[in-house]
């Protein structure tokens, strides 16, 4: 949140919860960003994100939105957006972070000096401090690639090696499709062939999260990421070996959903407290 | 637009599975557990000005998003419930 604050940038969380439901959980959570009540989903459904999937009469559950987040430019254009099939997923508050800061990762502004021929050392990480259930966060796999060299993006050419990321399976881990950035047309001088690649700091993610099957007593889990980092780095002559690294990233895991925007949990016992009262006021009033 | 309920599950003794493998007391396809299984309506699109609204604020005083915003840049998210 500090980041955000930082930022300039102005966050908002929207529910059908009354106000004082909301009060609760802005106390429980120490939340600083604006909580907005629309206890009769005029708000939802002007979006046009009413779930309509549920009955009528089904209370409380009927009023709810199609989770999701938008964020905006200063002048409030939507510049991203983050939906879900599944709707215990929600993006985690890196990517938010760093699609509203449009934070550089295009990689042929970033490159670093160096002519010598050094071996490559990708750098392998989980974006965030730790994986919650539901909550979005990203496997990255970062490169810094010499000036004057590239690595190949997929497709590859013939017999070259595109870079590349995987991520073993795991009963645990739900994992979404892996996300490559933008490539650049390069041309050797030499031939005048033209081949997609990518350059300076070349960043691959995975988008993760753990499902339910974490949640143990004391909380204190962690869980070990395996995969493969793939690639091949060149220069306008002559190509380097291909690389197919095996790696091991290890992550704490928490089963609890503490309010994502915020690093810290507060004393979630008031919610516990008057949970109830709320949940009772919310079928009541729809019924 | 007729969407699709998604009803994938699998009784274990912790609860109901989904295809994720996210487990919980409902069985997905019901109450709170509807989730879409394929194209859904996600509201304004990238590009498109996100609207203007009126709703409470967490003290019940009117607010207006407009009003509040201002000039700054914003993250908007719509969950279900801080109750639930």
């Amino acid at each position: 949140m500090h980041d955000f604050n930082a930022a300039g940038i102005q966050v908002y969380a929207l529910s059908y919860d009354e106000p004082e439901a909301l009060r609760d959980f802005r106390e429980a959570y120490d939340i600083s960003y604006t909580l907005l009540s629309d206890p009769d989903s005029a708000v939802i459904r002007q979006y046009g994100i009413l779930n309509t999937l549920i009955a009528k009469d089904d209370h409380p559950w009927v009023g709810i939105p199609f989770p999701g987040t938008y964020v905006t430019d200063a002048s409030g254009r939507v510049t991203a957006k983050f939906f879900e099939n599944n709707l215990v997923l929600r993006a985690g508050p890196e990517q938010i972070l760093r699609a509203v800061t449009g934070e550089d990762t295009d990689p042929s502004r970033t490159q670093p000096p160096g002519t010598e021929r050094k071996e490559l050392t990708p750098n392998i990480f989980v974006d965030g401090p730790r994986l919650a259930v539901g909550v979005l966060r990203e496997l990255v796999v970062r490169f810094e690639v010499p000036a004057g060299r590239h690595l190949y993006a997929a497709p590859a050419p013939a017999g070259m090696l595109a870079v590349d990321l995987t991520l073993d399976d795991h009963p645990k881990v739900v994992a979404k499709a892996l996300q490559r950035p933008a490539s650049h047309t390069h041309t050797l001088p030499a031939t005048a062939e033209h081949f997609e690649v990518h350059s300076g700091r070349v960043e691959l993610r995975i988008p993760i999260t753990v499902n339910g099957t974490v949640v143990s007593d004391e909380g204190n889990d962690e869980l070990t990421l395996s995969g493969t980092v793939s690639w091949q780095v060149c220069d306008d002559q002559v190509c380097d070996v291909p690389q197919q690294q095996p790696f091991e990233v290890t992550v704490p895991v928490t089963g609890v959903v503490a309010s994502d925007l915020q690093a810290r949990p507060g004393q979630s016992d008031i919610r516990a407290r008057n949970a109830l009262r709320h949940f009772k006021k919310m079928t009541s009033r729809r019924l | 637009m007729a969407i699709e309920i998604e009803t994938r599950a699998e009784q274990t003794d912790k609860g109901w599975r989904d295809a994720d493998g996210f487990v919980g007391p409902v069985r997905p396809g019901n109450g709170p557990r509807t989730d879409p299984r394929s194209e859904f309506p996600t509201g304004p699109e990238v590009g498109a000005v996100l609207p203007n609204f009126q709703c409470l604020d967490v003290e019940a005083e009117p607010f207006d998003f407009y009003a509040h915003r201002g000039a700054s840049r914003a993250v908007v998210v719509f969950f279900r419930s801080a109750v639930w």
